[in-house]
């Protein structure tokens, strides 16, 4: 049976919803820059101008939330706009999430720590399951919800047990994806860990520092092939493949040789009965820290051989999103198989010495793209896959 | 059928490696501590030092269920509903008052939900799927349902867990965003699922979630139809609360005996299952998580069939 990708919305850095982000995306346009927050303005990050008050405002929410709901609540109902709400069609939502609202209960937090009286009422939306129940709320959706939280690979592990409920009847349309607001917290982290770049990021070039972090949301609508018959929506895409697996290397770094990273795309390839030569594009995760390129480089070669497809990241358009990177790329993988676009790596200029892997470099449209392979790999270790495939 | 190959519990009653739970089970005063099995016989003493409190427990119940199981683990499905509170907050303490620019990472990098589920696998060096749920009070039964979903797909050894907890900052949500009269506890859950009987005793027949606010009462009988069972064939119900108390033939609030933290009903089912093995004429238990009032959980744990 296959899933069917019926709805996409997508909020970052360079754009608001998936037209305005198919024109940032064309125009080669980062959505990188200096941070204008008194956490992030040492930083460089793909950051989001309005505020949460802003946001709700503009896109007529009718939630006050943290700002990782409100972006998911922005990007799922972009998503889920014309898909009609019907009894018979048993609808779920997996949102995946790093911090949850952890932008908001920082501030009261703070607050608490200096003596002051803290507004304990914005705890309720620190759970990151919260935010999931907020999104569902948002669009009406409850019948069943479900938070995944596994750090860079949350999205994309909300995709794919999305379709596997679908698979086993459990649900007929899910809508999956993933969503995480900057915070001082998430900043002051990757601080710790010594991995931001001060310039803009360089995936997999040879003189890549680390990322730029960044905020948004991606997510997905799916639907079985029976459901398709009964909500008459049009397919933009199939949802064809997916893969987990552990690396349990090291708590932070990937394996040297990518060993989660190849059993990932390996299982993702299998499910999807595909071999890889029929993949035609690979949205790499690429942070441009210096151990994933390079972990996720020979996870490619070993896959992949010596036939590489054109491969890019594209952290260095939006950022490292985390949580939501997944859900945003997937996003970004369906319009590059709707419009046969190769996406390009923004800030590369020399390949890693060691591997001589070079990713696309221009944009273009109108190439012949019919398989998709996006990865996202997430602290811990946890690594993970999905295919989409043409319609 | 989903047998129940080993269960592992680390909570505030003597329940660790322990024969029959029942044997030691006493309702929780406020005064009882989390009793902590000697966690250095699974975690090297190096390493234990930086680790919390749901760390240790989630490697320790973990590493001590796939001791008493042939097969490694195929699957590792964790729900946690708030997830490493202490590291989250050291990290936020550490970012508000440390100034300069070396930050300390260890907290950040075990504040993280999916740390439990990391390190067990970076521990047991275990490479299969690894997930990490976290849902409020149904955290433990999304992780559940996924582990359910992995035996349907043809996997074999599922380690299952849930782990929560508390740090005293909780204590001042008490009466306003968190309403119980329990003591704030910490706790972990940890099971093995298979599709193959073995030596279980017993089985998880089904498990449901619910995010409608529609009629409990009508949701527990349809769930039970659902599973061709009703509340008379039920020898014991097993609840957060006491809404089913006149329902049952036996009632016991898990919380009572958990204390509270939002995954306890994995604390559940491990009464459950040695309820069964203390009650050799019982068969059928439900679970009912109504820690929170706008959702439903519900388990059904019945006893393995005996073959003639």
């Amino acid at each position: 049976m296959r899933i069917y990708v019926t709805g996409y919305g997508v909020i970052s850095s360079i754009g608001e919803n998936v037209e305005e982000t198919l024109l940032a995306l064309r125009s080669e346009k980062t959505g990188i820059k200096q941070g204008k927050k008194t956490y992030s303005e040492h930083f460089k990050v793909g950051e989001i101008g309005w505020t949460n008050t802003e946001l709700v405002q503009r896109f007529d929410l009718t939630q006050e939330a943290s700002r990782t709901a409100i972006l998911g609540m922005i990007a799922a109902k972009e998503a889920f706009k014309g898909h009609a709400l019907n009894s018979d069609i048993r609808t779920g939502l997996i949102s995946g999430t790093s911090v949850g609202g952890m932008d908001v209960s920082e501030i009261a937090y703070k607050d608490f720590l200096n003596g002051e009286t803290d507004d304990l009422s914005i705890y309720k939306n620190h759970p990151s399951g919260t935010t999931s129940e907020q999104i569902a709320k948002e669009l009406e959706i409850d019948a069943y919800v479900n938070t995944i939280s596994t750090a860079c690979s949350s999205a994309v592990n909300a995709i794919m047990l999305g379709a596997r409920m679908l698979l086993s009847g459990q649900l007929d349309r899910v809508v999956v994806g993933g969503t995480d607001g900057l915070s001082q917290f998430t900043i002051s982290g990757f601080r710790s860990l010594m991995i931001f770049d001060e310039e803009w990021c360089r995936p997999f070039d040879e003189t890549r520092k680390g990322i730029n972090l960044g905020e948004g949301a991606g997510f997905l609508v799916l639907e079985t092939e029976e459901t398709i018959k009964r909500s008459g929506k049009q397919p933009l895409a199939i949802l064809s493949g997916w893969g987990n697996a552990s690396d349990a290397y090291h708590q932070t770094a990937s394996s040297p040789e990518g060993f989660g990273a190849t059993l990932a795309m390996k299982s993702a390839l299998k499910v999807a009965g595909l071999d890889p030569s029929d993949i035609d594009y690979i949205n790499a995760h690429g942070t441009a820290t210096p151990n994933n390129d390079l972990s996720e480089s020979h996870g490619i070669k070993t896959v992949f051989g010596s036939t590489i497809p054109p491969f890019s990241s594209t952290k260095s358009y939006t950022g490292h999103t985390l949580a939501a990177s997944g859900g945003i790329e997937a996003v970004f993988g369906i319009l590059a198989l709707n419009k046969g676009i190769l996406l390009p790596n923004l800030n590369f200029k020399q390949a890693i010495e060691e591997t001589g892997l070079v990713p696309v470099k221009n944009y273009s449209e109108g190439n012949t793209i019919k398989h998709i392979l996006s990865n996202s790999f997430g602290f811990g270790g946890n690594n993970s896959t999905i295919i989409l495939s043409a319609i | 059928m989903y047998f129940i190959q080993h269960i592992e519990s680390i909570t505030h009653q003597d329940s660790f490696q322990k024969d029959n739970i029942w044997n030691d089970l006493k309702p929780l005063t406020g005064e009882n501590e989390l009793i902590s099995p000697d966690y250095k016989n699974y975690i090297p003493v190096a390493a234990l030092r930086r680790l919390s409190t749901i760390l240790r427990m989630g490697i320790t119940a973990s590493k001590a269920c796939q001791e008493k199981v042939a097969n490694e683990f195929d699957s590792i499905s964790v729900g946690t509903a708030l997830g490493c509170l202490t590291d989250t907050e050291k990290f936020l303490v550490t970012i508000n008052t440390v100034s300069g620019d070396i930050l300390s990472p260890t907290a950040f990098i075990q504040s993280t939900h999916n740390t439990i589920s990391g390190q067990i696998s970076l521990d047991l060096k275990n490479h299969a799927y690894n997930m990490t749920h976290t849902q409020n009070a149904l955290s433990f039964e999304v992780a559940l349902k996924d582990g359910l979903l992995c035996i349907d797909e043809g996997k074999n050894s599922v380690l299952v867990g849930a782990a929560d907890e508390a740090i005293p900052f909780l204590e001042r949500l008490r009466g306003s965003l968190i309403e119980t009269e329990h003591p704030f506890t910490s706790g972990a859950t940890f099971l093995v699922l298979s599709g193959e009987k073995g030596n279980s005793i017993a089985c998880i027949q089904a498990c449901e979630v619910y995010f409608t606010n529609e009629n409990k009462a009508t949701q527990v009988e349809q769930f039970l139809a659902a599973n061709n069972c009703s509340f008379q064939d039920l020898d014991l119900i097993l609840e957060a609360g006491s809404d089913f108390k006149s329902q049952a033939k036996k009632h016991y609030s898990f919380l009572k005996y958990s204390g509270f933290y939002q995954s306890a009903s994995a604390f559940a089912v491990h009464m459950a299952n040695d309820w069964l093995i203390k009650n050799g004429d019982d068969k059928t238990i439900l679970i009912v998580n109504n820690l929170e009032s706008n959702k439903l959980g519900l388990t059904l744990i019945h006893r393995n069939d005996v073959e003639a």
